[in-house]
């Protein structure tokens, strides 16, 4: 007898596959493209044995292990094992964004919409839709490791064998899966999809900071953390196929977890029971600042606090960075006690220069977020009753500015403040917060661009809206990488972060801020007039 | 006529609006009065609803010109809308906000507060206001829209097809409701597909179909423009009864009554053949709304 909870589980599979072949599409050719282009240039950057020593020095610093993890194995290092080194965890951290928006939109999303209630009333199993984004999911993640295996092969990079080609992709491949699996889980116990998003994304946070830990003082403690396992591969080292299994039988428990919670919870519910709440609005919920206030609060707190918690752990390593007479004992006697503390702090400084975009893109998220909600409630049609009210269209705009703005630059704060106070907690002589500064001042106008176009197409063709967010990630993509990846500079100059001195290093420029402000304020204008224009959408 | 369209609340002429290439609203003219129930019907697709999201201000008119108290109602939203109550069809609230917070914030966003008339509606219609929004049905989220609506001291309302969601009990609250504020002055729009309900409730009726106004006036107005129904039995056959102008639909019953409907214009030739013919028994039946609601909807007719 077959099995009626998974009765047409592959029917819907194959729906689900037809209906986001175009996001699938775009999201595995992304991906493979960005592998295959990387470990193809890679050819040509390293080329030379002296060039890879080089870089491994570079690798092999406790700043760059806390970025993109530990190079494993011992010397003499070649190109694959440089590419593996630097691509592992990037890609990981990619292969979890695309997962999470996938499993969750298919299913707490399709939950929230009551899609899922309309095919739950065919003759369709309880668990058939769940059990169909998974497979979905599966079988992405395993095209995507298979491609990415192809592709090393073919980019035949000096020092990789076949084995280490499709550990390494099949691994992320195997990664990737279990982001679905984590999401999946966390959508059985929530009971809406913006929640599951928010905590999906605090869990991936909380294994990157635990794998960085852990990777700087004691690389063997990363094997508790599901996110580090990629790292053990030891591609090209060992091949060391354990951790693929250890995210398999993961993936597996929580999959598994995750069908048990749906067969005995109710639809639209989650384990977390929604409580009742207010009778009446309180005196501070009035007008529409007050209200996107209320309704993105817990987004806000959760990005200030991820980012001051993130600053604060690449701060606690600053004393094992600027430690430079731990690589080179003699300098004290060369150069004298003051000159190593200025070399140090030298060192850490430049450390800071190369986080900034991290957290520049990342205190972005939220404050575009906030932007796009004149979308989102509009399509939604959470917005339509606020049309219909004394309010005008300016006054809507400059709310989700203001507040988008102010996240933005707050969260940003926050992750300078945890950086100088993680430093604090772990330097002899911290360095002061008036440098950690610099960065943040210098950072106002890129981030304020950054928000005048997403406020610009919000005014004008807001179907599009998403492009701020890529545009975003672009950015971080080219001034992280750009330079390990020897990109050409002017790839650097698309974005307006490419423009910003690398600060704290050097001082603030004031003619960069200026230009760039009043780029941004453009921006802002030209929005304002297109959304006063322009017709505003409703749900149906 | 002169002196009424000045004292008109809602002024619409010759509004029309293009997405693209596609044209939603082609003419549609009509006026409402203060005291005045106005009763605007069509089928799906055929424009109400981007009328009134025009007549809000969240669209804006490719042509023609709608004013509401006398200001335009694209350039002058926000004035207008401090007079104004609205309750759209498909009601979307914030799922983790209670109902009770969205009626106080809907109620602050039109400057007024939570008043004993809002206690009284809220009693009305008998909504939970402690529960967040994700756990209303369709008619609860329709209630809170309502609730807001008529504790808002406006001067014009428009109820898009408000009651789909609710029960009859709730539904006959809302009638109730409606008619309170026409015997307190208001102009009152009302969208919507419950025939008896408009029949019941509106003074004038505008229909629309395609994006243009075919038809407004009152019921009565229009039973003239439609058909009656007539059954009857005659001593002789009436064999050219099926020749006449303006005969349709003849029904011969086994009960040797027959059955046609007749263009009003055309009523007394066909009477008068009839009668020639020596009438038994004879029954008329005036045309109900649903009858020139499916003549308008049937689009093979009426143009």
């Amino acid at each position: 007898m077959e099995n009626r909870n998974f009765h047409q589980t592959f029917f819907l599979t194959r729906f689900s596959l037809k209906r986001d072949w175009l996001k699938l599409t775009i999201w595995s050719g992304l991906l493979v493209v960005l592998f295959g282009a990387v470990a193809a240039k890679f050819t040509t950057i390293y080329d030379s044995q002296a060039s890879i020593n080089e870089i491994v020095k570079t690798l092999k610093s406790p700043s760059m292990v806390s970025l993109f993890g530990k190079l494993p194995g011992s010397g003499p290092y070649n190109t694959a094992d440089v590419f593996a080194g630097e691509m592992t965890v990037f890609m990981a951290i990619i292969a979890a964004v695309m997962n999470f928006s996938i499993i969750i939109k298919n299913t707490r999303g399709e939950e929230d919409s009551g899609l899922l209630e309309i095919i739950q009333s065919h003759s369709v199993g309880k668990l058939s839709n769940l059990s169909a984004s998974l497979i979905e999911l599966f079988i992405i993640n395993l095209l995507i490791g298979l491609l990415y295996g192809v592709g090393l092969q073919v980019a035949d990079l000096a020092g990789t064998d076949t084995n280490g080609n499709f550990l390494l992709g099949l691994g992320l491949g195997a990664a990737g899966f279990m982001y679905a699996a984590i999401a999946a889980f966390l959508a059985q116990l929530v009971d809406n999809s913006r929640s599951v998003t928010i905590w999906s994304y605090v869990i991936l946070g909380l294994m990157y900071i635990a794998r960085m830990t852990t990777d700087v003082s004691h690389p063997k403690a990363t094997w508790y953390v599901p996110f580090g396992w990629v790292e053990k591969f030891s591609t090209y080292q060992d091949n060391n196929w354990t951790p693929v299994f250890l995210m398999l039988g993961l993936s597996l428990i929580l999959s598994v977890a995750a069908l048990w919670i749906n067969n005995h919870r109710d639809i639209g519910s989650g384990i977390i029971a929604t409580k009742p709440g207010r009778a009446k609005a309180t005196i501070f919920l009035r007008g529409p600042l007050s209200l996107f206030w209320r309704l993105h609060r817990t987004t806000i707190i959760v990005w200030v606090i991820g980012l001051l918690v993130l600053g604060f752990t690449y701060g606690s390593i600053f004393n094992t960075i600027g430690d430079i007479l731990k690589t080179n004992p003699a300098m004290k006697q060369l150069v004298g006690t003051a000159a190593v503390h200025k070399a140090n702090v030298l060192i850490i400084k430049q450390f800071v220069a190369l986080l900034m975009i991290v957290f520049g893109v990342l205190a972005l998220f939220p404050g575009m977020q906030i932007i796009n909600y004149l979308k989102t409630g509009e399509n939604k049609g959470y917005l339509e009753l606020i049309h219909s009210k004394p309010v005008s269209r300016t006054y809507l705009f400059t709310s989700v500015l203001i507040l988008g703005s102010l996240t933005s630059l707050i969260a940003l704060l926050a992750g300078m403040w945890g950086l100088q106070l993680g430093g604090a907690s772990v330097m002899k002589h911290p360095i002061e917060l008036s440098v950690f500064l610099r960065g943040f001042y210098a950072y106002i106008s890129p981030v304020m661009i950054m928000l005048g176009i997403s406020a610009f197409i919000i005014g004008w063709i807001p179907k599009i809206s998403v492009i701020g967010y890529l545009y975003a990630g672009f950015a971080l993509f080219v001034e992280y990488f750009g330079k390990l990846i020897d990109l050409p500079k002017w790839i650097s100059k698309l974005t307006p972060f490419g423009y910003i001195n690398k600060v704290p290093v050097h001082q603030l420029d004031i003619e960069t801020l200026w230009w760039q402000l009043a780029l941004a304020a453009i921006l802002i204008i030209l929005g304002y007039i297109g959304y006063h224009i322009r017709d505003l959408n409703s749900a149906n | 006529m002169m002196a009424q369209e000045n004292n008109a609340i809602l002024h619409i002429d010759h509004l029309q609006k293009r997405f693209g290439k596609f044209q939603a609203l082609k003419n549609v003219t009509f006026d409402v009065y203060p005291g005045e129930i106005f009763g605007f019907i069509g089928p799906n697709g055929a424009g109400k609803s981007t009328t009134i999201r025009t007549l809000l201000g969240i669209l804006r008119a490719s042509g023609g010109t709608a004013t509401l108290f006398g200001k335009d109602v694209y350039k002058d939203s926000v004035s207008i809308h401090k007079k104004l109550a609205y309750v759209p069809g498909d009601v979307y609230l914030w799922p983790n906000l209670t109902g009770g917070e969205i009626i106080g914030l809907f109620l602050k966003l039109g400057n007024t507060k939570h008043s004993a008339k809002t206690d009284e509606m809220i009693k009305r219609f008998q909504l939970d206001t402690t529960k967040k929004a994700r756990t209303y049905s369709k008619g609860n989220r329709q209630k809170v829209a309502l609730v807001a609506a008529f504790s808002t001291d406006a001067d014009f309302y428009i109820f898009d097809e408000p009651t789909s969601g609710l029960d009859p009990l709730n539904e006959e609250i809302f009638q109730k409701s409606v008619l309170e504020l026409k015997q307190a002055g208001k102009a009152v729009l009302l969208s919507s597909h419950i025939l008896s309900e408009v029949e019941k409730m509106c003074d004038r009726i505008g229909i629309i179909r395609d994006g243009e106004i075919v038809e407004t006036g009152s019921l009565s107005d229009m039973r003239h423009l439609t058909r009656t129904v007539i059954q009857f039995q005659t001593m002789e056959p009436t064999t050219e009864l099926k020749g006449l102008d303006g005969v349709h639909n003849i029904v011969l019953g086994s009960n040797g009554l027959t059955t046609f409907s007749v263009d009003s214009d055309q009523m007394s030739s066909v009477m008068d053949y009839l009668s020639s013919k020596k009438i038994v028994s004879l029954q008329s039946t005036p045309p109900t709304l649903e009858d020139l609601f499916m003549r308008y909807y049937n689009s093979n007719e009426g143009r």
